[in-house]
């Protein structure tokens, strides 16, 4: 580590470019980390600085890394505001002790209660439903109610899905882990392996365009891909969705398993106000429209209208499961897989 | 480094027994079964067209010759994606050859990975054995060609076994990518010894065992080290510096080695560059050129930065293993060297540890994290090792009796190494400045991790894009990172070309 030492005068010469390293700097500005990549995040950033003269800084990585950072920066973390696309990780944010509650009104009225955390320590911004995807010359949707449908021997070598490693899969068996306990999660896993028509590899989309060829005739895919892909101008694509359909599975008793993105206030966060102004802007309407017709993702608030990509093939009827489920149950979840087999 | 060593004994590992029992086998068996596989392409494409373009004359062989380092310009986890786009299940060229043949090709899975990795990575096995045939190996063939031995036995038993060394060092470098990659590997879902310290440390939140997956993985390269200097001792080295003659190809032979030299760049760079260039080109992109610009001038910024300062540790390094005798100090500028077999994101990880802990015990007002100082130290640690090999090369091939003529004149060990070590590395100093700059260009997860606010490359760029699946997005910026890998890397490949004659 010696030579670490002998940098020291150096890297401070670098200072934060960006970052307000002391709070009296009277530059209103607001810092976030986010694991978001979208288009349509960077033109909300920017139509927020339009509208409050608050400048966006901007640091996207993925949400583990960002994590470990800021909890490695403490105190002097530059971060205000958090964004992610998991609710397990800002669970995992709260328990770190990396954020801290806010109470907002604003933020209360237009977000349902079971989209954020109960003391205010993060809030849902939008949500992605985990849906099948079937091939409509193939299959009647009377077929697809359950998540539980696709582990009937009829399925057998006809199921598309992408590895275990995926997020957005470990939460959907973390939350039958909630709902239903670890042998019902087990047995579920299991019997999607066995059904599955090839080794899971690639991307959501991949298993959407495998759906389109033939080479398997479900998939089990997020929503705003879906979405995108339903709407893409590629010709590729364009030819592919004529095949596809949509279904929104129930689990169980309750809705169809969503996941969120969300933000949560750091617990560092030196301009505050800023900070809970962007969330704020962020369940705006007009955010949420954004969110919605250019992301392809559900909006949370009340009233804004799904795209119309995804809403011409049913309504989503949410899971409404305490999403904090989802990261407590994660690491089980990852565990099942690995014992299903499912790589 | 040491953060990462030592974390494992101290951090408590609450999944370790699972990891242990239902992670570890697969996950070991596909990383042996990925990395034997790709080293033992590498080495044959490798060698064979080394071969073939220092021992003969053929149509096309002078532009060849060159061409066949361009593979290096491409980052294996873009070449990865592209391939998948044009021979994955449902890429463009498997669609149409199903229609026509009713045959789906399939690149996506372990054998097509090798495949993808070989012919991105074979350059590094291809260079140093094409400087060994050109340079060093004159005598010897000459004295096999009179005893009567043909061009193929000339060399499998004299060419490629002298060349060992410089194979086997190229070799490892291959093995050291092979092991880091993540973007590939996962895409391809190949489970490795990488993917198992992500499902560790992401999946189970436990990071103890993450690093003790880590360390299993240094384990290996450390295996990997021990075998190449193995290679390097008992070995008669080639020394003789007079260029090869070579011989003219005519007929179905001369079209033979160009076809499969043609076969190789093609498949290996012009195929996936080109199509990079077509969506780049096609997509409907709005002003994103003007950010990709900035990308561009924040990568050229970096690379310079962290090739001006690995190179600084470098020389220290090689500086103490000239004038310092102790065997220790030789193990630890070793352990130093490791950072370029593991995965970017556990450096980070270490980074910020060190960063974290010393911004506490100095009690800082700001954090040293998210500063490009501590960006550039991050690329120190993990591309130590391309710096200090040419440099330790160069270094070995200067005579000691200078260096003790130097000592006996009274010079200090310091003095000598600036006035009389140093002058002659000069070539071997661009090279590893120019090695390390191409690697920054390319490199993504600690420029993901560590980077300032509103701090973008022309990496984090394509994965911002690739992230979200919008592939064709991320051509543009991935062209180029092409672009700027050429021209260190035509230099390095003229300058090679210059000491062989």
């Amino acid at each position: 580590m010696r030579p670490l030492l002998l940098l020291l005068p150096f890297l401070s010469a670098c200072g934060t470019p960006g970052a307000a390293p002391t709070d009296d700097t009277p530059a209103k500005e607001v810092n976030v980390y986010s694991h978001r990549h979208y288009d349509t995040d960077a033109q909300l950033f920017k139509a927020f600085t339009a509208a409050t003269g608050i400048r966006v800084n901007l640091v996207m990585a993925d949400d583990d890394e960002v994590l470990t950072r800021m909890e490695q920066e403490g105190a002097n973390s530059p971060c205000d505001l958090l964004i992610t696309s998991d609710a397990g990780r800002l669970g995992q944010a709260r328990m770190r002790g990396l954020l801290q509650p806010i109470r907002s009104a604003e933020l209360e009225r237009n977000i349902p209660p079971f989209l954020r955390d109960p003391d205010g320590h993060w809030f849902g911004l939008t949500m992605r439903a985990r849906v099948f995807v079937y091939n409509k010359n193939k299959v009647r949707p009377e077929q697809l109610t359950d998540y539980n449908d696709l582990v009937r021997p009829e399925w057998k070598g006809r199921v598309l899905v992408r590895s275990a490693e995926n997020l957005y899969n470990q939460s959907l068996l973390a939350a039958m882990v909630a709902h239903f306990g670890t042998e019902t999660a087990l047995a579920w896993a299991t019997g999607i392996t066995v059904n599955m028509a090839r080794t899971p590899k690639g991307s959501d989309t991949d298993q959407l365009l495998a759906v389109a060829e033939g080479i398997g005739d479900v998939a089990i895919a997020n929503s705003y891909y879906v979405g995108k892909l339903m709407s893409s101008s590629e010709p590729e694509k364009a030819k592919a969705r004529e095949n596809l359909a949509v279904a929104f599975p129930h689990m169980g008793p309750y809705g169809t398993h969503v996941n969120v993105s969300g933000a949560g206030v750091a617990k560092s966060a030196k301009h505050l106000a800023e900070a809970i102004a962007l969330l704020e802007f962020l369940v705006g309407e007009e955010a949420q429209r954004l969110f919605a017709e250019g992301n392809k993702e559900y909006p949370v608030r009340p009233g804004v209208a799904v795209a119309d990509v995804l809403q011409r093939f049913g309504e989503l009827t949410p899971d409404t499961l305490d999403l904090a489920q989802l990261g407590l149950n994660n690491a089980t979840a990852v565990k099942l897989f690995d014992k299903a087999g499912w790589r | 480094m040491v953060v990462v060593v030592t974390a494992p004994f101290h951090a408590p590992a609450p999944e370790w027994s699972h990891v242990y029992r239902d992670v570890l086998p697969m996950h070991l068996l596909e990383t042996i079964l990925l990395l034997g596989g790709t080293v033992l392409l590498t080495v044959v494409i490798g060698v064979l067209s080394a071969w073939l373009v220092a021992a003969y004359s053929f149509p096309l062989r002078g532009a060849m010759r060159w061409m066949l380092v361009l593979p290096l310009a491409l980052p294996t986890y873009i070449s990865a994606y592209t391939y998948a786009s044009l021979f994955g299940a449902t890429g463009t060229i498997s669609l149409w050859v199903h229609d026509l043949s009713g045959f789906r090709p399939d690149i996506v899975g372990l054998p097509g990975l090798i495949v993808v990795m070989a012919l991105v990575l074979f350059p590094y096995v291809y260079l140093p054995a094409r400087a060994v045939f050109a340079s060093g190996l004159r005598e010897q063939l000459e004295a096999a060609r009179m005893l009567g031995a043909r061009g193929s036995r000339r060399f499998l038993r004299v060419a490629v076994p002298l060349a060992r060394p410089a194979i086997v060092g190229g070799a490892v470098l291959v093995a050291m990518e092979t092991l880091n990659d993540y973007g590939a590997v996962k895409y391809y879902g190949i489970r490795t010894l990488t993917t198992a310290v992500f499902r560790s440390w992401t999946g189970l939140s436990d990071l103890g065992s993450a690093l003790r997956v880590a360390i299993l993985l240094l384990l290996l390269v450390v295996l990997l080290l021990w075998w190449e200097r193995r290679s390097r001792i008992h070995r008669q080295q080639a020394t003789d510096a007079v260029p090869m003659v070579r011989q003219r190809l005519t007929g179905k032979r001369a079209a033979l080695a160009t076809i499969w030299c043609l076969l190789v760049l093609v498949s290996g760079f012009l195929l996936p560059a080109g199509k990079l260039l077509l969506d780049a080109f096609t997509i409907d992109r709005t002003d994103t050129w003007a950010i990709d610009l900035i990308a561009l001038r924040n990568t050229l910024g970096i690379a310079t930065g962290a090739a001006f300062l690995t190179l600084l540790i470098a020389l220290f390094l090689v500086f103490i293993l000239r004038h310092e005798r102790k065997s220790w100090t030789h193990g630890l500028v070793r352990a130093a060297t490791l950072g370029y077999a593991v995965p970017g994101a556990v450096i980070a990880v270490g980074v910020m540890t060190a960063a974290g802990t010393i911004d506490r015990q100095a009690g800082l007002s700001f954090t040293l994290i998210g500063t490009i100082g501590l960006l550039l130290y991050a690329f120190t640690v993990r591309f130590l090792a391309v710096a200090v090999q040419p440099l330790q090369g160069s270094l070995t091939r200067q005579h000691s009796n200078v260096d003790d003529a130097a000592r006996m004149l009274g010079a200090s060990p310091g003095r000598i190494f600036l006035r009389v070590n140093l002058p002659q590395l000069r070539p071997a100093i661009l090279a590893a400045a120019m090695l390390v700059a191409i690697d920054v260009v390319k490199e993504l997860p600690l420029t993901l991790i560590l980077r300032p606010f509103n701090f973008n490359t022309l990496s984090t760029r394509v994965f911002e894009m690739a992230r979200i699946e919008q592939l064709r997005e991320a051509a543009a910026p991935a062209l180029l990172i092409v672009l700027c890998v050429l021209p260190p890397l035509l230099f390095l490949d003229r300058q090679l070309a210059r000491s062989e004659g």
